[in-house]
């Protein structure tokens, strides 16, 4: 059983989706919940749900000046799950520099910077687990999700070189390999498909597209002593999709 | 921004398209083999042109031509927010 009592956990994008249903189940296992979003209104309805009394704080991740702030502000951690992210599909003639730093910022160069800054200020416990939000995509790409494809990509890799630099500290990383979940990201894209394609995406799923919760187990595995032994991972949770995949 | 220019653009992005194929009233979702990715083209085709990026409910009220016409012109004249 999967106990968080007396640890840390920091959530980033915690105000909607998975985020949110990971902050409830750390919360629910009694980790004090440390939740970071855009939106205080949002981050306010969440904290509203947790078990456990916990640390709001208002970041815009995209903003070099708000992660120095939160890293300032929060408290030591014992764990990390970074959920902050976008999708904003592209096709690859269009892409211009903008489209590129838009979901590079947010998808990439947050991990990076908040990681860094994070152990500049040594706010992470020795024994740490970091987990990121990565997506099927990063190796199973589809039309238009060039940059959101090689954002997690990136975000996968990145996530192998803090399992090596941090693991004299015993701080482990790993990522979720998520398909399609059952979010307001996923309500948005539906707008721009055809009932026939939604029905086609919807079918090729096995046991049916995600929940947050579905990743949210996931996550807190990672994040507990239950999987010390995995690091520089990725673990995928896919509803079967990849198994009729030819790639 | 003329819809004439909107219309030239659109034939051009499409190699199914020929001059003249396409009026104010096609319904765009009634192009031969229509994909979602041909949403995506739209949609990238008006931020490349006009600096106008339409959301998917933007996109989803459109039926027309005119009316994708005329959302991208209430955007770029600030009638509606830049997502």
């Amino acid at each position: 059983m999967i106990n968080f009592k007396g640890k840390t956990i920091l959530v980033t994008g915690a105000s909607a989706g998975i985020g949110s249903a990971v902050a409830q189940l750390c919360s629910d296992l009694g980790a004090k919940v440390c939740i970071t979003g855009r939106n205080m209104d949002r981050l306010i309805e969440v904290s509203k749900q947790l078990s456990i009394e916990s640390e709001l704080f208002q970041a815009d991740l995209t903003l070099e000046k708000d992660i120095d702030d939160l890293v300032k502000a929060l408290p030591c951690i014992d764990g990390w799950v970074h959920c902050a992210g976008i999708i904003e599909p592209f096709p690859i003639k269009f892409i211009q520099s903008k489209h590129i730093k838009s979901m590079f910022t947010i998808n990439f160069d947050s991990a990076c910077l908040l990681s860094s800054k994070l152990m500049q200020h040594k706010k992470v416990n020795n024994a740490s687990s970091f987990v990121f939000m990565s997506s099927v995509s990063a190796s199973h790409p589809y039309n238009g999700g060039s940059l959101y494809a090689a954002s997690k990509a990136a975000l996968e890799s990145f996530s192998r070189s803090i399992a090596l630099e941090f693991s004299s500290k015993g701080i482990r990383s790993n990522c979720i390999s998520a398909a399609l979940v059952e979010t307001q990201m996923f309500e948005k894209t539906k707008n721009s498909l055809s009932e026939t394609e939604l029905l086609g995406i919807l079918s090729s799923y096995p046991l049916g597209i995600g929940k947050p919760m579905d990743v949210a187990n996931a996550a807190a595995f990672l994040l507990s002593s239950q999987s010390s032994w995995m690091t520089g991972s990725v673990m995928t949770l896919d509803g079967g999709l990849l198994l009729n995949s030819k790639k | 921004m003329e819809i004439d220019d909107f219309i030239k653009a659109i034939e051009e992005e499409f190699d199914n398209l020929n001059p003249g194929d396409v009026t104010p009233n096609s319904v765009f979702r009634d192009m031969e083999g229509w994909s979602s990715m041909h949403a995506l083209i739209f949609v990238a085709l008006i931020d490349s042109k006009y600096d106008v990026l339409l959301n998917g409910d933007e996109l989803k009220s459109c039926v027309t031509i005119n009316d994708l016409f005329d959302i991208t012109r209430l955007k770029l004249n600030g009638g509606g927010a830049k997502a």
